[in-house]
């Protein structure tokens, strides 16, 4: 046991992971994470722009897995709930980068394929279009988000948007995304 | 009508409407769970301030360090407001106050300038 966490430890770190969670995830969570990820990356003297945009891509990727998560658990008194998702800070090539996990429903898996694999052929000013545009389009009432959240991480991004959806068994699918900064 | 106000937590902005002044105030972070819940009353506010409108002039400050896509929405919703009072033709003034070396803050002020014709939309530089 000792070792394999050992083991595991060293391995994130060969990876140069800076920080990974997998589990329960709640908005004092991410901001309590948000903080130190602020902290580390201030007292490593990484410049404002740099620290702004990872934090920024941070909070929508932890809020799409509070969000959009599949695996949940909801207390019935408390307007409270619980949602599931991998989270992973590292640094590789000198860029931060950042991907989450989560399941979604089956039933999603197309629409969030359409609206990423767009995302991924517009340029910056293509992007910062659909962004205004999509910032004064009526909301869907079932969403908890603006709709906003992937068209803000590929600006804030330096490569396009990289995801996967996989096929899972029993109506869901495991949705991951990669935002390297 | 009473002062709307709202004290600053580690995801959520200060927010000091006062009607009196005709002076709405907003400065800090905002990044909440749910950004529509949490800024649904102050635009109810808003649109209760502006309905009863009886001074021809607004004064807005905002002062945002950062702010995630869903409030982004909700902000652009309450310029929305503004603009609309400012068509009728009350002069309605937002100072964007941003940080010299935050760059993000300056853009995001620059969108909102983009979209707003009516509003007199001023960015401001501090040190």
């Amino acid at each position: 046991m000792q070792e394999d966490i050992q083991h595991f430890y060293h391995q994130l770190q060969d990876k140069g992971i800076i920080f990974s969670f997998s589990g329960p995830i709640s908005q004092s969570l991410l901001e309590g994470i948000g903080q130190t990820l602020k902290q580390k990356m201030t007292l490593e003297e990484t410049s404002k722009n740099i620290i702004q945009k990872v934090f920024s891509i941070f909070v929508e990727l932890m809020q799409n897995i509070i969000n959009y998560s599949a695996q949940r658990v909801t207390a019935e008194a408390a307007e409270q709930e619980i949602s599931y998702g991998v989270l992973i800070v590292g640094k590789e090539e000198n860029h931060f980068y950042i991907i989450s996990g989560n399941y979604i429903q089956e039933n999603q898996e197309d629409a969030l394929q359409e609206k990423l694999t767009n995302i991924r052929t517009m340029d910056h000013e293509e992007l910062k279009k659909y962004y205004k545009q999509q910032r004064r389009a009526p909301v869907d009432d079932a969403s908890k988000g603006a709709g906003l959240g992937f068209i803000e991480m590929a600006r804030k991004a330096s490569q396009p948007i990289e995801f996967k959806i996989a096929r899972m068994e029993n109506g869901y699918s495991f949705f991951v995304v990669k935002a390297v900064i | 009508m009473d002062i709307f106000a709202r004290e600053q937590s580690k995801s959520t902005p200060w927010i000091h409407f006062d009607p009196n002044q005709n002076h709405l105030q907003i400065s800090g972070e905002s990044y909440p769970e749910n950004s529509a819940k949490f800024y649904a009353p102050m635009l109810e506010w808003l649109e209760g301030y502006l309905n009863n409108m009886q001074a021809s002039k607004i004064q807005v400050d905002v002062k945002l360090i950062y702010f995630n896509s869903s409030s982004s929405k909700l902000f652009m919703n309450f310029f929305d407001m503004l603009e609309e009072a400012a068509q009728n033709g009350i002069y309605v003034e937002v100072n964007w106050i941003y940080h010299e070396d935050n760059d993000t803050a300056l853009e995001c002020g620059e969108e909102f300038q983009e979209d707003l014709d009516n509003v007199c939309f001023k960015l401001i530089q501090i040190e």
